[in-house]
Protein backbone atom coordinates (compact mmCIF):
# COMPACT_ATOMS: atom_id res chain seq x y z
CA UNK A 1 0.00 0.00 0.00
CA UNK A 2 1.64 3.28 -1.27
CA UNK A 3 1.78 6.63 1.47
CA UNK A 4 -1.04 9.06 0.96
CA UNK A 5 -0.13 11.35 -1.67
CA UNK A 6 -1.19 14.30 0.75
CA UNK A 7 -0.75 13.72 4.47
CA UNK A 8 -3.17 15.47 6.88
CA UNK A 9 -0.58 18.17 7.97
CA UNK A 10 -1.05 19.35 4.57
CA UNK A 11 -4.78 19.48 4.49
CA UNK A 12 -4.73 20.96 8.07
CA UNK A 13 -2.95 24.01 6.11
CA UNK A 14 -5.53 24.11 3.34
CA UNK A 15 -4.06 22.65 0.46
CA UNK A 16 -6.52 23.19 -2.49
CA UNK A 17 -8.36 20.00 -3.59
CA UNK A 18 -7.04 19.22 -7.04
CA UNK A 19 -6.75 16.35 -9.87
CA UNK A 20 -4.98 17.78 -12.07
CA UNK A 21 -5.47 21.13 -13.65
CA UNK A 22 -9.23 20.33 -12.30
CA UNK A 23 -10.33 21.95 -8.59
CA UNK A 24 -12.45 19.34 -6.72
CA UNK A 25 -13.77 22.25 -4.68
CA UNK A 26 -13.38 25.07 -2.26
CA UNK A 27 -13.89 23.28 0.58
CA UNK A 28 -11.29 21.25 2.68
CA UNK A 29 -11.39 18.95 5.22
CA UNK A 30 -12.38 20.82 8.41
CA UNK A 31 -13.01 20.29 12.06
CA UNK A 32 -16.44 18.14 11.56
CA UNK A 33 -14.98 16.13 9.41
CA UNK A 34 -10.84 15.65 10.58
CA UNK A 35 -11.62 12.56 12.31
CA UNK A 36 -12.46 10.95 9.56
CA UNK A 37 -9.67 12.07 7.30
CA UNK A 38 -7.72 10.96 10.60
CA UNK A 39 -9.09 7.68 10.30
CA UNK A 40 -8.03 6.95 6.85
CA UNK A 41 -4.57 7.73 8.01
CA UNK A 42 -4.79 5.17 9.86
CA UNK A 43 -6.47 2.68 7.56
CA UNK A 44 -10.02 2.61 9.33
CA UNK A 45 -13.15 4.18 8.26
CA UNK A 46 -14.83 6.16 10.53
CA UNK A 47 -18.64 6.90 10.61
CA UNK A 48 -20.90 9.10 12.95
CA UNK A 49 -22.79 7.49 15.88
CA UNK A 50 -25.64 8.61 17.92
CA UNK A 51 -25.24 6.69 21.36
CA UNK A 52 -28.65 7.92 22.35
CA UNK A 53 -30.42 6.27 19.49
CA UNK A 54 -27.86 3.76 18.42
CA UNK A 55 -27.96 4.87 15.15
CA UNK A 56 -24.93 5.09 12.70
CA UNK A 57 -24.76 7.97 10.07
CA UNK A 58 -23.05 9.69 7.78
CA UNK A 59 -19.61 10.99 8.42
CA UNK A 60 -20.18 14.06 7.59
CA UNK A 61 -23.54 14.48 9.93
CA UNK A 62 -23.34 17.14 12.39
CA UNK A 63 -26.75 16.51 14.43
CA UNK A 64 -28.58 13.07 15.23
CA UNK A 65 -31.64 12.89 12.44
CA UNK A 66 -34.01 11.02 15.10
CA UNK A 67 -33.39 13.06 18.36
CA UNK A 68 -31.23 16.40 17.37
CA UNK A 69 -28.18 15.29 19.34
CA UNK A 70 -25.25 17.25 19.00
CA UNK A 71 -22.87 14.99 20.84
CA UNK A 72 -22.25 12.75 17.93
CA UNK A 73 -19.47 10.12 18.29
CA UNK A 74 -17.11 8.47 15.78
CA UNK A 75 -17.05 4.95 15.62
CA UNK A 76 -15.08 2.65 13.53
CA UNK A 77 -17.51 0.56 10.15
CA UNK A 78 -16.77 -2.84 9.97
CA UNK A 79 -15.69 -2.56 6.64
CA UNK A 80 -18.38 -5.07 5.32
CA UNK A 81 -21.37 -3.73 2.44
CA UNK A 82 -23.18 -4.28 -0.39
CA UNK A 83 -23.62 -2.63 -3.86
CA UNK A 84 -26.27 -0.30 -3.74
CA UNK A 85 -25.48 2.14 -7.47
CA UNK A 86 -22.86 3.14 -9.47
CA UNK A 87 -21.99 3.90 -12.66
CA UNK A 88 -18.76 3.17 -15.09
CA UNK A 89 -17.08 6.36 -15.88
CA UNK A 90 -15.69 6.14 -19.08
CA UNK A 91 -16.11 9.97 -19.80
CA UNK A 92 -13.55 11.09 -16.84
CA UNK A 93 -13.60 14.50 -15.33
CA UNK A 94 -10.30 15.44 -15.85
CA UNK A 95 -6.66 14.30 -17.77
CA UNK A 96 -5.61 13.14 -14.59
CA UNK A 97 -8.65 11.04 -13.76
CA UNK A 98 -8.89 10.27 -17.44
CA UNK A 99 -5.50 7.78 -17.02
CA UNK A 100 -7.61 5.37 -14.65
CA UNK A 101 -10.81 5.73 -17.11
CA UNK A 102 -12.94 3.62 -17.36
CA UNK A 103 -13.76 3.40 -13.75
CA UNK A 104 -16.47 2.80 -11.13
CA UNK A 105 -17.93 4.93 -8.85
CA UNK A 106 -21.60 4.15 -6.94
CA UNK A 107 -22.94 3.83 -3.77
CA UNK A 108 -22.02 1.31 -0.62
CA UNK A 109 -25.09 0.35 1.41
CA UNK A 110 -22.67 -0.15 5.15
CA UNK A 111 -23.69 -2.96 6.83
CA UNK A 112 -24.01 -0.52 9.80
CA UNK A 113 -27.22 1.10 7.00
CA UNK A 114 -25.10 3.65 6.33
CA UNK A 115 -24.57 4.92 2.27
CA UNK A 116 -21.71 6.47 1.21
CA UNK A 117 -19.79 7.39 -2.41
CA UNK A 118 -16.76 5.48 -3.32
CA UNK A 119 -15.16 3.76 -5.82
CA UNK A 120 -15.54 0.04 -6.67
CA UNK A 121 -13.31 -1.78 -8.21
CA UNK A 122 -14.04 -5.83 -9.19
CA UNK A 123 -11.89 -8.09 -7.39
CA UNK A 124 -12.69 -10.46 -8.89
CA UNK A 125 -16.14 -8.93 -9.61
CA UNK A 126 -18.18 -8.26 -11.62
CA UNK A 127 -19.96 -5.06 -9.96
CA UNK A 128 -23.72 -4.88 -10.01
CA UNK A 129 -26.15 -4.21 -7.48
CA UNK A 130 -26.32 -6.61 -3.86
CA UNK A 131 -22.64 -8.07 -4.51
CA UNK A 132 -20.62 -7.91 -1.66
CA UNK A 133 -18.39 -5.13 -0.88
CA UNK A 134 -14.75 -5.04 1.32
CA UNK A 135 -13.43 -2.03 2.25
CA UNK A 136 -9.71 -1.27 1.45
CA UNK A 137 -7.91 2.04 0.82
CA UNK A 138 -5.89 3.26 -2.32
CA UNK A 139 -4.34 6.17 -3.46
CA UNK A 140 -7.10 7.58 -6.27
CA UNK A 141 -6.26 10.06 -9.48
CA UNK A 142 -6.94 12.91 -7.18
CA UNK A 143 -4.20 11.85 -5.18
CA UNK A 144 -6.24 11.71 -1.89
CA UNK A 145 -6.09 7.84 -0.14
CA UNK A 146 -9.36 7.05 -0.16
CA UNK A 147 -12.07 4.39 1.11
CA UNK A 148 -12.55 2.25 -1.82
CA UNK A 149 -14.49 -1.22 -1.72
CA UNK A 150 -13.76 -4.71 -3.69
CA UNK A 151 -16.41 -6.12 -5.25
CA UNK A 152 -17.05 -10.33 -5.90
CA UNK B 1 -61.84 23.36 -7.45
CA UNK B 2 -58.94 25.57 -7.17
CA UNK B 3 -57.38 26.40 -4.08
CA UNK B 4 -57.49 29.81 -2.25
CA UNK B 5 -53.98 30.29 -4.05
CA UNK B 6 -54.80 28.72 -7.61
CA UNK B 7 -55.22 31.26 -10.15
CA UNK B 8 -55.11 33.75 -7.78
CA UNK B 9 -51.94 36.04 -9.94
CA UNK B 10 -50.91 36.08 -13.86
CA UNK B 11 -48.41 36.53 -15.97
CA UNK B 12 -49.05 39.86 -17.69
CA UNK B 13 -45.89 40.31 -19.17
CA UNK B 14 -43.13 38.29 -20.99
CA UNK B 15 -39.77 39.04 -22.49
CA UNK B 16 -36.84 36.73 -23.79
CA UNK B 17 -33.31 37.62 -25.18
CA UNK B 18 -31.75 34.92 -27.01
CA UNK B 19 -28.53 34.24 -28.38
CA UNK B 20 -26.99 30.94 -30.67
CA UNK B 21 -23.53 29.88 -31.00
CA UNK B 22 -23.21 31.65 -34.39
CA UNK B 23 -23.98 35.74 -33.67
CA UNK B 24 -21.48 37.73 -34.00
CA UNK B 25 -22.66 39.47 -31.09
CA UNK B 26 -21.51 37.55 -27.60
CA UNK B 27 -24.55 38.73 -24.99
CA UNK B 28 -23.20 38.50 -21.69
CA UNK B 29 -25.80 36.82 -19.10
CA UNK B 30 -26.10 40.52 -17.51
CA UNK B 31 -26.62 42.08 -21.26
CA UNK B 32 -29.23 38.73 -21.62
CA UNK B 33 -30.91 39.65 -18.30
CA UNK B 34 -31.27 43.60 -18.89
CA UNK B 35 -32.58 43.04 -21.93
CA UNK B 36 -35.09 40.97 -21.15
CA UNK B 37 -36.44 42.47 -18.20
CA UNK B 38 -36.92 45.64 -19.72
CA UNK B 39 -39.12 43.91 -22.69
CA UNK B 40 -41.22 42.40 -20.23
CA UNK B 41 -41.82 45.65 -18.90
CA UNK B 42 -42.55 46.98 -21.58
CA UNK B 43 -44.78 44.00 -22.77
CA UNK B 44 -46.47 44.61 -19.63
CA UNK B 45 -47.25 48.26 -20.35
CA UNK B 46 -46.10 49.27 -16.84
CA UNK B 47 -43.31 51.28 -15.09
CA UNK B 48 -40.10 50.74 -13.61
CA UNK B 49 -40.86 52.14 -10.12
CA UNK B 50 -44.08 49.66 -10.23
CA UNK B 51 -41.43 46.60 -9.38
CA UNK B 52 -42.62 45.53 -6.26
CA UNK B 53 -41.15 42.36 -6.20
CA UNK B 54 -37.68 41.21 -7.99
CA UNK B 55 -37.05 37.38 -7.99
CA UNK B 56 -33.87 35.85 -9.90
CA UNK B 57 -32.75 32.17 -10.51
CA UNK B 58 -29.28 31.44 -9.13
CA UNK B 59 -26.61 33.53 -9.65
CA UNK B 60 -25.36 32.66 -13.62
CA UNK B 61 -21.96 30.70 -13.71
CA UNK B 62 -20.98 32.73 -16.72
CA UNK B 63 -21.37 36.16 -14.53
CA UNK B 64 -20.74 35.49 -10.90
CA UNK B 65 -20.69 38.49 -8.41
CA UNK B 66 -21.07 38.29 -4.86
CA UNK B 67 -25.20 39.11 -4.79
CA UNK B 68 -26.27 38.58 -9.14
CA UNK B 69 -29.92 39.85 -7.73
CA UNK B 70 -28.35 43.41 -6.81
CA UNK B 71 -26.35 43.48 -9.64
CA UNK B 72 -28.98 43.01 -12.32
CA UNK B 73 -31.19 45.19 -9.94
CA UNK B 74 -28.28 48.06 -10.39
CA UNK B 75 -29.04 48.32 -14.22
CA UNK B 76 -32.32 48.43 -14.54
CA UNK B 77 -32.93 50.80 -12.25
CA UNK B 78 -36.04 49.28 -10.02
CA UNK B 79 -36.41 49.92 -6.24
CA UNK B 80 -38.17 46.57 -5.02
CA UNK B 81 -39.32 46.07 -2.00
CA UNK B 82 -39.11 42.07 -1.80
CA UNK B 83 -35.90 40.86 -3.53
CA UNK B 84 -33.89 37.81 -3.86
CA UNK B 85 -31.92 35.06 -5.50
CA UNK B 86 -34.11 32.10 -5.41
CA UNK B 87 -31.78 28.64 -5.52
CA UNK B 88 -32.94 25.74 -5.55
CA UNK B 89 -30.93 24.43 -8.59
CA UNK B 90 -32.77 24.77 -11.78
CA UNK B 91 -36.23 24.23 -9.48
CA UNK B 92 -35.68 28.33 -8.67
CA UNK B 93 -36.46 29.25 -12.05
CA UNK B 94 -40.04 28.81 -11.65
CA UNK B 95 -39.54 29.40 -8.64
CA UNK B 96 -39.09 33.06 -8.82
CA UNK B 97 -42.59 32.76 -9.90
CA UNK B 98 -43.79 31.35 -7.09
CA UNK B 99 -42.64 33.69 -5.00
CA UNK B 100 -43.62 36.69 -7.59
CA UNK B 101 -47.32 34.83 -7.08
CA UNK B 102 -46.95 35.21 -3.08
CA UNK B 103 -45.66 38.92 -3.15
CA UNK B 104 -48.08 40.02 -4.97
CA UNK B 105 -50.57 38.37 -3.18
CA UNK B 106 -49.23 39.52 -0.15
CA UNK B 107 -51.13 42.90 -1.33
CA UNK B 108 -47.55 44.73 -0.37
CA UNK B 109 -46.84 45.22 -3.69
CA UNK B 110 -48.45 44.58 -7.32
CA UNK B 111 -45.95 43.65 -9.61
CA UNK B 112 -43.01 41.19 -9.27
CA UNK B 113 -40.34 41.14 -12.07
CA UNK B 114 -38.83 36.82 -12.23
CA UNK B 115 -35.61 36.67 -14.41
CA UNK B 116 -33.61 33.84 -15.16
CA UNK B 117 -30.11 34.23 -17.35
CA UNK B 118 -27.28 32.57 -18.75
CA UNK B 119 -24.51 32.63 -21.91
CA UNK B 120 -22.11 29.75 -22.04
CA UNK B 121 -18.37 30.56 -22.61
CA UNK B 122 -15.04 28.99 -21.80
CA UNK B 123 -16.00 27.90 -18.17
CA UNK B 124 -18.84 26.12 -20.03
CA UNK B 125 -17.72 22.74 -21.01
CA UNK B 126 -19.42 20.07 -22.81
CA UNK B 127 -22.12 18.84 -19.81
CA UNK B 128 -20.72 15.21 -20.82
CA UNK B 129 -17.15 15.90 -19.56
CA UNK B 130 -17.36 18.40 -17.09
CA UNK B 131 -16.04 18.13 -14.05
CA UNK B 132 -18.63 17.37 -11.66
CA UNK B 133 -17.17 19.88 -8.46
CA UNK B 134 -20.18 21.62 -8.55
CA UNK B 135 -22.54 19.07 -8.41
CA UNK B 136 -21.02 16.59 -6.29
CA UNK B 137 -19.92 16.54 -2.54
CA UNK B 138 -16.24 17.95 -2.40
CA UNK B 139 -14.60 15.67 0.07
CA UNK B 140 -17.10 12.84 0.08
CA UNK B 141 -17.93 12.46 -3.50
CA UNK B 142 -15.30 14.88 -5.78
CA UNK B 143 -12.06 12.83 -4.91
CA UNK B 144 -13.80 9.85 -6.25
CA UNK B 145 -13.81 11.64 -10.13
CA UNK B 146 -17.34 11.70 -10.42
CA UNK B 147 -19.08 13.42 -13.94
CA UNK B 148 -22.45 14.93 -13.49
CA UNK B 149 -23.77 12.33 -15.76
CA UNK B 150 -22.18 9.65 -13.30
CA UNK B 151 -23.97 10.66 -10.37
CA UNK B 152 -27.44 11.11 -12.55
CA UNK B 153 -26.31 7.27 -13.35
CA UNK B 154 -26.31 6.33 -9.73
CA UNK B 155 -30.19 6.96 -10.22
CA UNK B 156 -30.39 5.34 -13.79
CA UNK B 157 -28.80 2.36 -12.56
CA UNK B 158 -31.79 2.38 -9.35
CA UNK B 159 -34.45 3.33 -11.67
CA UNK B 160 -33.48 0.19 -14.17
CA UNK B 161 -32.88 -1.94 -11.96
CA UNK B 162 -36.16 -1.48 -9.49
CA UNK B 163 -38.36 -1.38 -12.46
CA UNK B 164 -37.03 -3.14 -15.31
CA UNK B 165 -36.66 0.16 -17.41
CA UNK B 166 -34.21 -1.26 -20.64
CA UNK B 167 -32.00 0.89 -22.36
CA UNK B 168 -34.32 0.98 -25.50
CA UNK B 169 -36.72 3.26 -23.31
CA UNK B 170 -34.46 5.23 -22.48
CA UNK B 171 -33.09 6.25 -25.85
CA UNK B 172 -36.97 6.63 -27.19
CA UNK B 173 -36.92 9.61 -25.01
CA UNK B 174 -33.98 11.28 -26.68
CA UNK B 175 -35.25 10.21 -30.46
CA UNK B 176 -38.57 12.28 -29.72
CA UNK B 177 -36.70 15.62 -28.45
CA UNK B 178 -34.96 15.56 -31.02
CA UNK B 179 -37.61 15.42 -33.33
CA UNK B 180 -39.33 18.39 -31.61
CA UNK B 181 -35.66 20.25 -31.88
CA UNK B 182 -35.44 19.95 -35.49
CA UNK B 183 -38.90 22.26 -35.63
CA UNK B 184 -37.59 24.93 -33.19
CA UNK B 185 -35.10 27.89 -34.69
CA UNK B 186 -33.01 28.13 -32.10
CA UNK B 187 -32.50 24.19 -30.95
CA UNK B 188 -28.64 23.27 -30.34
CA UNK B 189 -29.27 20.03 -32.56
CA UNK B 190 -31.99 21.26 -35.34
CA UNK B 191 -28.98 21.30 -37.85
CA UNK B 192 -28.64 17.76 -36.75
CA UNK B 193 -31.10 15.61 -38.39
CA UNK B 194 -33.30 12.79 -36.97
CA UNK B 195 -31.61 9.96 -34.96
CA UNK B 196 -33.19 6.38 -33.75
CA UNK B 197 -33.28 4.23 -31.13
CA UNK B 198 -30.27 2.47 -32.75
CA UNK B 199 -28.65 5.96 -32.87
CA UNK B 200 -28.71 6.42 -29.15
CA UNK B 201 -27.66 3.05 -27.98
CA UNK B 202 -24.77 3.12 -30.75
CA UNK B 203 -23.28 6.02 -29.03
CA UNK B 204 -20.33 6.01 -27.07
CA UNK B 205 -20.61 5.27 -23.40
CA UNK B 206 -20.14 8.13 -20.88
CA UNK B 207 -21.51 6.68 -17.49
CA UNK B 208 -22.75 3.91 -17.67
CA UNK B 209 -25.94 3.12 -18.67
CA UNK B 210 -26.15 6.50 -20.16
CA UNK B 211 -24.50 6.94 -23.79
CA UNK B 212 -23.81 10.48 -25.24
CA UNK B 213 -27.31 11.11 -26.61
CA UNK B 214 -28.65 10.06 -23.67
CA UNK B 215 -27.40 13.35 -22.32
CA UNK B 216 -28.63 16.72 -22.07
CA UNK B 217 -26.09 19.11 -24.77
CA UNK B 218 -25.61 22.07 -23.13
CA UNK B 219 -27.75 25.13 -25.00
CA UNK B 220 -24.69 27.02 -27.19
CA UNK B 221 -25.22 30.63 -26.62
CA UNK B 222 -27.17 32.67 -24.24
CA UNK B 223 -30.93 33.17 -22.94
CA UNK B 224 -32.24 34.82 -20.69
CA UNK B 225 -36.21 34.77 -19.99
CA UNK B 226 -38.05 37.53 -17.44
CA UNK B 227 -41.42 37.45 -16.59
CA UNK B 228 -43.84 40.17 -15.20
CA UNK B 229 -46.33 38.58 -12.10
CA UNK B 230 -49.63 40.24 -11.07
CA UNK B 231 -52.60 39.43 -8.85
CA UNK B 232 -55.83 38.53 -10.17
CA UNK B 233 -57.64 42.10 -9.27
CA UNK B 234 -54.70 43.84 -11.57
CA UNK B 235 -54.24 41.06 -14.05
CA UNK B 236 -57.92 41.85 -15.20
CA UNK B 237 -56.70 45.08 -16.29
CA UNK B 238 -54.02 44.01 -18.96
CA UNK B 239 -54.57 42.09 -22.41
CA UNK B 240 -54.25 38.40 -22.55
CA UNK B 241 -53.00 37.09 -18.37
CA UNK B 242 -51.50 33.97 -18.64
CA UNK B 243 -53.18 33.10 -15.17
CA UNK B 244 -50.80 30.70 -12.87
CA UNK B 245 -53.54 28.20 -11.75
CA UNK B 246 -51.28 26.18 -9.86
CA UNK B 247 -47.65 25.36 -8.62
CA UNK B 248 -45.49 23.39 -5.93
CA UNK B 249 -42.01 22.79 -5.24
CA UNK B 250 -40.02 20.75 -3.05
CA UNK B 251 -36.47 20.25 -2.38
CA UNK B 252 -34.90 16.66 -0.55
CA UNK B 253 -31.03 16.77 -0.56
CA UNK B 254 -27.85 18.33 -2.02
CA UNK B 255 -25.74 15.66 -2.83
CA UNK B 256 -26.54 12.16 -4.62
CA UNK B 257 -24.77 10.19 -2.17
CA UNK B 258 -26.64 11.66 0.62
CA UNK B 259 -29.81 11.58 -0.11
CA UNK B 260 -29.58 7.92 0.82
CA UNK B 261 -29.22 9.18 4.44
CA UNK B 262 -32.27 10.81 3.98
CA UNK B 263 -35.35 8.98 5.64
CA UNK B 264 -38.50 8.72 7.20
CA UNK B 265 -40.24 11.59 5.12
CA UNK B 266 -43.25 11.90 2.96
CA UNK B 267 -42.07 11.69 0.12
CA UNK B 268 -39.43 9.16 0.36
CA UNK B 269 -40.98 6.93 2.09
CA UNK B 270 -39.36 5.09 5.11
CA UNK B 271 -36.47 3.51 3.54
CA UNK B 272 -33.70 5.55 2.15
CA UNK B 273 -33.79 5.58 -1.83
CA UNK B 274 -32.84 7.30 -4.89
CA UNK B 275 -36.16 6.92 -7.03
CA UNK B 276 -38.78 8.67 -5.82
CA UNK B 277 -37.82 12.34 -6.28
CA UNK B 278 -40.05 15.96 -5.25
CA UNK B 279 -41.15 16.03 -8.61
CA UNK B 280 -44.48 14.07 -7.29
CA UNK B 281 -45.18 16.53 -3.86
CA UNK B 282 -44.31 19.66 -6.10
CA UNK B 283 -46.82 18.14 -8.57
CA UNK B 284 -49.59 17.18 -5.96
CA UNK B 285 -49.73 20.39 -4.53
CA UNK B 286 -49.71 22.13 -7.97
CA UNK B 287 -53.10 19.53 -9.45
CA UNK B 288 -54.66 20.27 -5.82
CA UNK B 289 -53.98 23.98 -6.35
CA UNK B 290 -55.53 24.41 -9.75
CA UNK B 291 -58.19 21.85 -9.17
CA UNK B 292 -57.02 20.05 -12.74
CA UNK B 293 -55.76 16.61 -13.02
CA UNK B 294 -53.24 15.06 -15.45
CA UNK B 295 -55.95 14.71 -18.34
CA UNK B 296 -56.32 17.87 -18.31
CA UNK B 297 -53.24 18.87 -19.61
CA UNK B 298 -52.90 19.60 -23.03
CA UNK B 299 -49.04 20.78 -23.29
CA UNK B 300 -46.01 19.04 -20.74
CA UNK B 301 -42.88 20.44 -20.61
CA UNK B 302 -40.26 18.89 -18.24
CA UNK B 303 -36.61 19.52 -16.84
CA UNK B 304 -34.51 16.71 -17.66
CA UNK B 305 -30.63 16.49 -18.54
CA UNK B 306 -30.40 12.30 -19.13
CA UNK B 307 -32.88 10.31 -20.86
CA UNK B 308 -34.07 8.48 -17.73
CA UNK B 309 -34.95 11.66 -16.16
CA UNK B 310 -38.01 11.64 -18.49
CA UNK B 311 -39.34 8.56 -17.68
CA UNK B 312 -39.15 9.33 -14.26
CA UNK B 313 -41.06 12.89 -14.35
CA UNK B 314 -43.78 11.55 -16.70
CA UNK B 315 -44.68 8.92 -13.85
CA UNK B 316 -44.36 11.18 -10.86
CA UNK B 317 -46.21 14.22 -12.93
CA UNK B 318 -49.03 11.49 -13.22
CA UNK B 319 -49.26 10.77 -17.06
CA UNK B 320 -48.71 7.11 -15.86
CA UNK B 321 -48.28 5.33 -13.37
CA UNK B 322 -44.86 4.82 -10.97
CA UNK B 323 -42.49 2.36 -13.32
CA UNK B 324 -44.47 2.45 -16.22
CA UNK B 325 -43.16 5.44 -17.96
CA UNK B 326 -40.80 3.24 -20.08
CA UNK B 327 -43.73 1.19 -21.29
CA UNK B 328 -45.78 4.32 -21.65
CA UNK B 329 -43.09 6.20 -23.96
CA UNK B 330 -42.66 2.63 -26.39
CA UNK B 331 -46.36 3.12 -26.76
CA UNK B 332 -46.23 6.03 -28.63
CA UNK B 333 -47.50 8.38 -26.32
CA UNK B 334 -44.88 11.11 -26.49
CA UNK B 335 -44.30 10.71 -30.26
CA UNK B 336 -44.00 13.71 -32.36
CA UNK B 337 -46.26 12.35 -34.32
CA UNK B 338 -49.57 11.44 -32.81
CA UNK B 339 -48.73 11.98 -28.95
CA UNK B 340 -48.97 14.57 -26.19
CA UNK B 341 -47.04 17.52 -26.69
CA UNK B 342 -43.91 17.02 -24.65
CA UNK B 343 -40.78 19.24 -24.75
CA UNK B 344 -41.69 21.02 -27.77
CA UNK B 345 -38.77 23.01 -27.73
CA UNK B 346 -36.82 19.75 -28.09
CA UNK B 347 -35.42 19.50 -24.68
CA UNK B 348 -32.77 19.43 -22.77
CA UNK B 349 -31.30 16.49 -24.62
CA UNK B 350 -31.90 18.35 -27.73
CA UNK B 351 -32.72 22.28 -27.74
CA UNK B 352 -29.94 22.55 -24.44
CA UNK B 353 -29.99 23.44 -21.18
CA UNK B 354 -29.51 26.62 -19.64
CA UNK B 355 -30.48 29.22 -17.24
CA UNK B 356 -32.57 26.96 -15.70
CA UNK B 357 -35.10 26.20 -18.27
CA UNK B 358 -37.27 28.97 -17.59
CA UNK B 359 -37.61 29.39 -21.29
CA UNK B 360 -39.63 26.34 -21.17
CA UNK B 361 -42.16 28.39 -19.60
CA UNK B 362 -41.86 31.13 -21.93
CA UNK B 363 -42.55 28.22 -24.60
CA UNK B 364 -45.50 27.30 -23.03
CA UNK B 365 -47.22 30.89 -22.81
CA UNK B 366 -46.22 31.29 -26.51
CA UNK B 367 -47.97 27.60 -26.96
CA UNK B 368 -51.11 28.86 -25.15
CA UNK B 369 -51.21 31.94 -27.03
CA UNK B 370 -50.73 30.84 -30.65
CA UNK B 371 -47.32 31.96 -30.89
CA UNK B 372 -45.38 28.72 -31.54
CA UNK B 373 -44.51 29.49 -34.97
CA UNK B 374 -43.74 26.33 -36.98
CA UNK B 375 -44.17 23.60 -34.01
CA UNK B 376 -47.97 24.92 -32.69
CA UNK B 377 -49.49 22.66 -30.78
CA UNK B 378 -52.94 22.48 -31.49
CA UNK B 379 -55.66 23.58 -28.92
CA UNK B 380 -53.31 24.35 -26.27
CA UNK B 381 -55.39 25.66 -23.26
CA UNK B 382 -53.66 24.24 -20.26
CA UNK B 383 -49.90 23.30 -19.72
CA UNK B 384 -47.62 22.23 -17.45
CA UNK B 385 -43.72 23.10 -16.65
CA UNK B 386 -41.68 21.00 -14.78
CA UNK B 387 -38.39 22.32 -13.04
CA UNK B 388 -35.69 20.19 -11.82
CA UNK B 389 -31.89 20.91 -10.53
CA UNK B 390 -29.39 19.15 -8.62
CA UNK B 391 -28.91 15.39 -9.33
CA UNK B 392 -32.51 15.27 -8.82
CA UNK B 393 -32.70 17.42 -5.69
CA UNK B 394 -35.22 20.22 -6.16
CA UNK B 395 -38.09 20.26 -8.31
CA UNK B 396 -40.77 22.46 -9.00
CA UNK B 397 -44.19 22.12 -11.40
CA UNK B 398 -46.08 25.03 -12.44
CA UNK B 399 -49.88 24.97 -14.71
CA UNK B 400 -50.61 27.83 -16.31
CA UNK B 401 -53.66 28.70 -18.23
CA UNK B 402 -55.19 30.73 -21.17
CA UNK B 403 -58.71 30.80 -19.08
CA UNK B 404 -59.40 31.99 -15.23
CA UNK B 405 -61.39 28.86 -13.80
CA UNK B 406 -64.47 30.50 -12.02
ZN1 LIG C 1 -30.13 10.34 18.32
Amino acid sequence: MSEPAIKLEDWAQGIPMRAGPVSLGLYQPSPETMEYWRGIDRRELMLRHCDHCNRFFHPKRIVCSDCGASDLTWKPASGTGKVYSFSEIHRAPSEAFAAGAPYINGIVRLTEGVHLFTRFIPDPGPVKIDAPARLDFRVLESKWMLPVFLVG
Amino acid sequence: MASRLGYSAAIVGIGRCMTKREDAEKLTALQLGSISSANAIKNAGIKRGQIGAFFTGRCPTSYRTLQYNQTLLNELKIAPVFNTEVTAHGAGALGTLELGVLAVNSGLVDYALCVTNEASGVWLKDKVGQNAAGESNPQFEAPFGPTTPSLYAQVACRYMHEYGATSEMLAKVAVENRNWALTHPYAAMRNRGKITIDDVLNSRMIASPLHLLDCAVNYPGGISTAFIVTRAELAKNHENPTWIAGFGQQTTHEWISERMGAYDLDVIGHEPNLTNTGCATAAKQAYEMSGLKPKDIDIVQTSAPFSFVHLMMLEELGFCKKGEGGAFVMDGNIDFDGGMAFNTMGGYLSFGQMAQGLYNLHETVDQIWGRAEGRQVPDADIGLVHGHGGILASHSVMIVSRERAQ
